[in-house]
């Protein structure tokens, strides 16, 4: 609670850390802010030539699969690593100024938001373009990533506080994605695998795989989200927020001398 | 918390763990032996009020405990044990400059610094002619921040967090931003705020400016509350043991073999290169000090020893030594004025020097050698610039 009026106290810091995160990391190249959506789009490039051979029996929509599967991911994964890092990456500041540091990792989740939000008119035109129908439940789309934004803000806590303790968490950190990047069917389907078999099963549990389910269901198959996984994930993203408050809090008392 | 009190501080202590390697991977934080770890109790039960509207120094030797104070009332550390509270909005300009970003404008970044203070936008936008107009920057305000100087840099920085106007202002050694223009600018803008309601801790050795600025001055000793009251007794009181310190250290250093005094010496008249007249008297004036008893100061010119030399009254030197050799100099003696007889002086290229010398030992503290040229129709230092 005392989080929460403390972040309006400091709005203007939050808005501004936000901007300077989106406006910041692309300064100075030709495209600038593009890349934000051009990474992905790549990404998808390189997935949609090379998975099909890999594959045997294609997709149909296999690029529009693709494309509702990464940028789920995409805003998942960009957030993670930098609100791992953030405390970090602001050590000048945190060493000489109070201002609450939870901050940091929220607007590392928030300027991830906002790209999410642009990248849903990207992933509609594909639809548009591949001849998928859209429906009305398309507008689910900015509620899963608010959902998805509440799980990866109780995530991104723990790891930002943890790593200014210990350096290797950074590292972890790139470990997990990767097996999380293969955990979560974003380019191949769940139907390859025996409905019975353990992998599959895991999958099944994982967060991002619930996450990435709702989009395609909103968009590809055009039926509302499943609200099973929709309540799972929320309830999820409130106790690891709640859990990982905890944590930072503890943590927090220590940044300045360790940084 | 009493209604009454901006700061309140309880059995306050601060230990800082020190380990003999940094340890920040994994691996080396799960073999740690225990045997590694040192404790260094920074503070020491302090207990302190300070009211709304008061403007408090804080002095001491470096390492005392001031600047980690500070840090403990601003949040950036935590106390091990009691507790220290504030109320009201608290700024500190410890962190000048934070959160400067160095592509975007000094525009900008008024907005983002403003923004680690805590004012919305609003807030800002009622402040930022102000702003600009107290840093001087004019046109510059419209560049990105990397192509600024270091001391336009400083003046943004403290301009924006002087005028943030907050209920508490923390400040850490900073009136040595910028030129003497803005340094005095600087030094009204506190005594501004001094006289209007606003609380003011200064971290501070300009002794000189504390007396003028403060109504109070607590003074921490090697982690302890030492003396509080006003300012000209605590800093007199502070002046007395700094001088047996400093005595102390110097005798423990003799009693080691290893003492190595230290000192400056210093030639304002003539300057180098200077063409001085034969036909009067040279008077050579300057000033030395130094942490040995009984130093010993000469001029040399050409090397022989000049005879007619005696210590002299600089209270300007006093003032920017008295904490650092409390104890070894006087106001009275601090200056030499060596006189050079026209007789011996003949034209041509001299050469000058002074040397301070420990008492004892005899051994050189410090030298300054200087060239000079005498001729017979001197040009004056004045007329040589306008020429």
């Amino acid at each position: 609670m005392k989080s929460i009026r403390e972040f309006y106290e400091y709005r203007e810091l939050l808005k501004t850390n936000v901007r300077k995160d989106i406006r910041g990391r692309y300064k100075g190249s030709f495209l600038g802010v593009l890349w934000t959506f051009l990474t992905p789009l790549l990404q998808v490039l390189v997935y949609y030539i090379v998975f099909p051979y890999l594959m045997a029996g294609g997709m149909p929509n296999f690029l529009v699969y693709l494309i509702t599967g990464i940028f789920p991911w995409n805003f998942f994964q960009t957030s993670i690593v930098g609100a791992t890092g953030c405390i970090k990456a602001n050590e000048g500041v945190v060493k000489k100024v109070y201002f609450p540091r939870k901050i940091l990792v929220l607007s590392q989740i928030l300027s991830g938001l906002v790209n999410y939000f642009i990248s849903i008119p990207i992933m509609l035109i594909f639809c548009v373009v591949f001849h998928i129908p859209l429906t009305w439940n398309v507008l689910w789309l900015p509620v899963i990533g608010l959902v998805e934004a509440l799980f990866i803000y109780g995530c991104g806590l723990i790891l930002a506080a943890i790593n200014v303790y210990v350096q290797d968490v950074a590292n972890i950190v790139q470990f997990l994605l990767n097996l999380a990047f293969y955990g979560t069917p974003i380019v191949y389907s769940l139907s390859l695998f025996p409905s019975k078999n353990i992998l599959a099963v895991m999958i099944r549990l994982n967060p991002l795989t619930m996450i990435v389910d709702m989009t395609r269901a909103v968009t590809m198959d055009g039926i509302l989200p499943s609200f099973t996984q929709m309540g799972i994930v929320f309830a999820l993203g409130v106790v690891i927020t709640v859990f990982g408050t905890w944590v930072f809090d503890k943590l927090q008392k220590g940044f300045a001398e360790e940084l | 918390m009493d209604p009454r009190n901006a700061i309140e501080i309880r059995h306050m202590s601060k230990t800082f763990r020190t380990y003999k390697d940094k340890q920040k991977t994994l691996k080396e934080r799960l073999t740690r032996r225990r045997g590694d770890v040192i404790e260094n109790t920074v503070l020491d039960d302090i207990s302190l009020d300070i009211k709304k509207g008061e403007t408090v120094a804080l002095i001491g030797t470096n390492g005392s405990g001031k600047s980690t104070l500070l840090k403990l009332m601003t949040k950036i550390l935590y106390p091990n044990k009691g507790t220290i509270e504030t109320q009201g909005k608290l700024t500190s300009l410890l962190e000048l400059g934070a959160g400067f970003h160095p592509d975007f404008t000094g525009r900008e970044n008024i907005y983002f610094n403003a923004a680690v203070f805590g004012l919305n936008r609003e807030e800002i936008d009622k402040r930022i002619d102000d702003i600009i107009e107290f840093s001087e920057l004019g046109p510059f305000i419209d560049e990105p921040v990397r192509t600024y100087s270091s001391g336009m840099y400083m003046r943004l920085a403290f301009s924006v967090a002087i005028n943030v106007d907050a209920e508490i202002l923390l400040i850490d050694e900073i009136l040595a931003v910028g030129d003497q223009h803005f340094q005095n600018k600087c030094f009204d803008k506190l005594e501004e705020l001094r006289d209007s309601e606003k609380t003011i801790v200064i971290v501070s050795h300009s002794l000189g400016m504390v007396k003028i600025l403060c109504s109070r001055a607590v003074w921490i000793y090697k982690g302890k509350l030492r003396l509080d009251g006003d300012p000209t007794y605590v800093i007199s009181k502070y002046l007395e043991q700094s001088a047996i310190d400093n005595k102390e250290e110097v005798k423990k250093a003799a009693e080691d073999q290893e003492a190595v005094p230290r000192g400056a010496v210093f030639i304002d008249s003539p300057v180098a290169f200077q063409s001085v007249s034969n036909q009067e008297d040279l008077k050579i004036n300057g000033w030395a000090v130094s942490n040995s008893e009984n130093e010993v100061v000469e001029v040399l010119f050409d090397d022989k020893p000049v005879t007619d030399i005696h210590r002299s009254v600089r209270s300007d030197v006093f003032r920017a030594y008295e904490e650092d050799y409390a104890g070894f100099i006087d106001e009275a003696t601090v200056g030499y004025i060596a006189t050079i007889p026209k007789e011996e002086l003949v034209n041509g290229s001299h050469h000058l020097e002074a040397i301070v010398r420990d008492g004892k030992t005899k051994r050189q503290i410090d030298r300054r050698s200087i060239r000079i040229k005498v001729d017979d129709n001197p040009v004056s230092a004045e007329d040589d610039k306008k020429g």
